[in-house]
């Protein structure tokens, strides 16, 4: 001790010039640090404060609000909607994670913490990935018997996952870049790989988007287990460009749209959307299908398990397959209903349904997808 | 406790930190430490554990599985050789403009100086966003995708490191003793290289790995420029857990990352041995004016170097956020307020702004406090295990980070997901060593004489650190304090996994406004953007000329 401090004295000689600079009596300087310490201090009690009486988002949907988790690209049937609150006195507030892979890691990820009560938007090929988990409240949905018996799921994944839309994924062709460039559009699956159509053709990544995954399946229905990864070698080779997302791909990158590739994965249902939502007005629409290229699509809505609202949760599930609900589907989100209701002039005459839609047994997809994404993306990343 | 500095090797006497500092307090600091230190392993190792634990099963199958793929290691070629090139061009740019900034004297050099650290105190989304604009599809050239877009936005980001550290160096060279060689004979080249050179070369070589560091691991940058077709480990990492639902093998790959940071940072702590840390010795001034042609051309295209690099991005940025259809106005900056349909965010950006200023400043607050105790520890044993230990929230990955802290935060006796705490506790753990490196070298600088003297007079050792210690890195505490704040605002790796989709931070909300392609959701995102740069440019400013003084603010990596 004493020695330490012997020669710290002897210190104190020799480095006294070069302390003067910073001389410690300054009790300004103090007071602007205990000042600006309490500022900050004070800020963090605030931001505690709110952090504390902020209670966790399902906390505050008080009675009146039901939390949908669902995936971006989702549109809220407004009308329908309305009519809920009318039935229940309960608002619908809509939460969007992402693409729905994301939506669905994400609900996985928060299994037991939910970020809502419903979780809307889980599709076919990801299905048993949301059954794996404790992610969802079995229930006895009310209109199921309305859903036909294939749609629907057996057992207790029947209780957790309600069918409540249907689409078609599939290849969408500009005619109108076609038919400026005088190529004849691609009809088959094996065409896209064709030299003709080189650089023309844009997808959703399968890693993302479940319109992606679904048409992964779809080439594998084609061409095989053993036979589908040299399809996309051939696809590869042949140029095709892949997004991690359906948005981008028909948004960014499709001709009709405004981008470079006159081919997208879309849905069956983009033509009429085209129709609907075109600006100046069409009366017929600029994409037509690829019916060979169809992949049918399942979507799916469950009550998440810790629901802070699971009885509303229910009868939200249970609304989505009302005729009110169902009539809206086809015009909000571009999907088919499930249920035995008039479809819309414009799907009857734009939208046809695929007639012999590429599929695979749920059982496999269920016991394959992780390896053949896993595959896929060595081979495409 | 004493007779611990007993041991200490006796280099820069009179400058090492006070034996008498040990004491009462510290036994505080010790505590802090150790629970930062447990804060920031636990989430780590819940990370790893889940890669050779899945499931609650042990077993290698996750690791064999990333380990055999070749996507893998062609992942990790491309993750280094991406961080190798950016942080040879951030190098290449920096260490000139730093000679020049320190060389010569003119107009406006402050202003340049602080400009070309801009970038780095935003948030990694917002250079992201700005160089979208840039290399977007209505900017200069398309390049987003591209590795030239990410090299550009990575040297835009790290250049600060490079002019900063490079800078400090530079200014510690005392102009005499270049001017001594030239007397002696030496040619000016001669003089530079045998003069200047090695005394500069520690401190080009530690920026160069610290650069190199962020790039390895940098996420935002890469999430907003990559496109979803360019990605490295860490993001990958992120595609794994978030996306595939691999938590497994995202982990195996969080450890693949966790041994090249260590690695990294191994090094980098070799080189700043060899480097002398003496901010108390002042330079005789060795900047003067600019005299022949030559030497203002130099300085013409450094300061367009850094206007090209740092400021045209960011003036993008604003320029965009008044675009309206064809013409100007301000429809997307008074949006702001509102919840647009389409645009993927369930509350306004407002909202979002505010609540992360909030979290920021809570989180701040809280690194502050751990981050300067925590100093004071270090400051007593450099280059020990907790210095060490310290330093990796700095280089380990954000998403590690976020992933583990998700992991252990989310577990039936502790769920935290439905709370806040999640955000600002990664927030928090981001920050602190940054804090650390703020307040480090000031606390190092310190006398141990006025320690000891102020025990000669009386003062109790929370008197000392009060009284005199922390009145004496005052400028360094509100750099730590500046730096922590912007850092905790801008978060986003780790920010990511654990924020909830009802309550976004604001860089976290423009990732989401950007990713989808309504164009209301771009104009919010630029002007959220524009906010978010006045923010931390304003933090900046205050830390740079009310707080540090001329020296401006020293990142001292």
């Amino acid at each position: 001790m004493s020695s330490s401090r012997f020669r710290g004295s002897s210190r104190f000689r020799r480095s006294s010039g070069s302390i003067r600079s910073s001389t410690f009596k300054r009790s300004r300087i103090a007071t602007c640090c205990a000042l600006a310490g309490c500022i900050l201090m004070l800020a963090s009690a605030c931001s505690s404060d709110t952090s504390s009486t902020a209670k966790p988002e399902q906390d505050s949907s008080s009675k009146d609000e039901v939390v949908l988790v669902t995936y971006d690209a989702f549109a809220l049937p407004e009308d329908a909607a309305a009519e809920f609150t009318k039935l229940t006195g309960a608002t619908i507030k809509v939460v969007a994670t992402g693409d729905s892979s994301t939506m669905l890691t994400k609900a996985l990820l928060s299994a037991g913490a939910p970020e809502g009560d419903v979780i809307f938007g889980i599709d076919n090929t990801l299905a048993t990935r949301a059954l794996a988990e404790d992610l969802l409240q079995p229930f006895q949905p009310k209109r199921i018997e309305q859903v036909p018996d294939s749609l629907r799921l057996d057992g207790k994944a029947g209780e957790q996952l309600v069918p409540i839309d249907t689409g078609d994924v599939c290849i969408n062709i500009d005619q109108e870049w076609f038919a400026n460039n005088g190529i004849e559009a691609p009809t088959e699956m094996a065409q896209l790989a064709d030299p003709t159509y080189r650089d023309l053709l844009v997808l959703a990544s399968p890693v993302t988007s479940s319109p992606g995954l679904a048409f992964l399946i779809g080439t594998i229905a084609l061409s095989g287990e053993d036979g589908w990864l040299d399809y996309w070698q051939q696809l590869k080779d042949n140029g095709v460009r892949v997004r991690p997302s359906w948005d981008d791909a028909y948004y960014s990158d499709y001709t009709v749209s405004g981008g470079d590739r006159p081919l997208v994965l879309s849905y069956a249902s983009s033509p009429p959307a085209e129709v609907v939502f075109s600006d100046p007005k069409r009366t017929e629409p600029a994409s037509s299908v690829m019916l060979d290229t169809c992949v049918a699509q399942v979507e799916y809505a469950g009550v998440l398990a810790g629901a802070a609202e699971p009885e509303l949760g229910q009868k939200l599930v249970d609304f989505m397959l009302s005729p009110a609900w169902q009539k809206a589907l086809p015009l909000s989100n571009f999907v088919f209903p499930v249920t035995d209701v008039e479809l819309p002039e414009v799907f009857e005459k734009f939208a046809p349904g695929a007639t012999k839609p590429l599929s695979l047994d749920p059982a496999l997809i269920s016991a394959q997808r992780d390896a053949w994404i896993e595959q896929w993306r060595e081979k495409m990343e | 406790m004493n007779f611990l500095s007993d041991q200490r090797p006796a280099g820069h006497q009179g400058f090492r930190p006070s034996a008498v500092k040990m004491g009462h307090v510290s036994r505080v600091g010790i505590i802090v430490v150790s629970a930062v230190l447990l804060m920031i392993a636990l989430p780590i190792s819940a990370v790893l554990l889940r890669a050779i634990r899945p499931d609650g099963v042990w077993g290698a199958e996750a690791v064999t599985r990333i380990l055999g793929s070749p996507r893998t290691w062609r992942l990790i070629a491309v993750t280094v050789a991406q961080a190798l090139v950016s942080c040879a061009c951030t190098v290449a740019v920096g260490v000139p403009v730093a000679w020049v900034l320190s060389r010569f004297r003119f107009y406006g050099r402050s202003l340049v100086k602080t400009l070309a650290t801009v970038p780095f105190v935003l948030p990694t989304v917002v250079i992201g966003a700005a160089f979208a604009t840039v290399l977007g599809p209505r900017g200069l050239f398309e390049a987003r995708g591209t590795w030239l877009a990410i090299v550009i936005a990575q040297v835009c980001f790290n250049l600060a490191v490079v002019i900063r550290t490079v800078g400090a160096a530079l200014s510690g060279v005392d102009s005499n003793q270049e001017a001594a060689a030239r007397m002696l004979g030496a040619s000016p080249f001669q003089a530079a290289r045998r003069v200047l050179l090695p005394t500069v070369l520690p401190a080009i070589a530690a920026s160069a790995v610290v650069v190199f560091l962020f790039c390895f691991t940098s996420f935002g940058v890469i999430v907003m420029l990559g496109g979803g077709s360019v990605t490295t480990v860490e993001v990958e990492i992120w595609t794994r857990a978030t996306r595939q639902f691999d938590i497994s093998g995202a982990g195996v790959l969080c450890g693949i990352q966790l041994v090249a940071v260590i690695a990294t940072l191994s090094i980098h702590s070799r080189i700043s041995k060899r480097r002398a840390v003496s901010s108390v010795f002042r330079a005789r001034r060795s900047d003067r004016l600019p005299r022949s042609v030559a030497e203002w051309a130099a300085v013409v295209a450094a300061v367009g170097a850094v206007l090209m690099i740092c400021g045209l991005p960011i003036a993008a940025l604003f320029e965009r956020s008044l675009r309206v259809g064809t013409g100007l106005g301000l429809a997307n900056w008074q949006h702001l307020g509102s919840v647009t349909a389409g645009t993927g965010l369930s509350i306004d950006p407002l909202s979002a702004l505010w609540r992360s200023l909030l979290t920021a400043s809570a989180a701040a607050s809280a690194a502050l406090l751990l981050g300067v105790l925590a100093a004071r520890v270090i400051a007593q044993r450099p280059g020990g295990a907790a210095d060490r230990i310290l330093l990796l929230p700095l280089g380990v990955s954000a998403t590690t980070l976020g992933l583990g802290l998700l992991l252990i935060g989310g577990r039936p006796p502790l769920d935290l997901r439905g709370s806040l705490w999640l955000v600002p506790i990664a927030q928090m753990l981001v920050a602190i060593p940054l804090v650390v490196r703020a307040v480090l070298p000031a606390l190092q600088a310190l006398p141990a004489s006025l320690g000891e003297s102020g025990q000669l007079l009386g003062a109790g050792s929370i008197g000392r650190f009060w009284r005199i210690e922390l009145p004496s890195i005052r400028s360094a505490v509100f750099a730590g304090a500046g730096l922590g704040f912007v850092a905790c605002l801008g978060e986003f790796g780790a920010t990511v996994f654990l924020v909830r989709a009802a309550s976004p931070t604001a860089p976290v909300a423009i990732e989401r406004l950007l990713s989808r392609p309504a164009a209301a959701g771009f104009g919010q995102a630029m002007a959220l953007s524009c906010i978010l740069v006045l923010l931390c440019g304003g933090v900046l400013l205050a830390v740079d000329y009310l707080a540090a003084g001329d020296e401006g603010l020293d990142l001292a990596f």
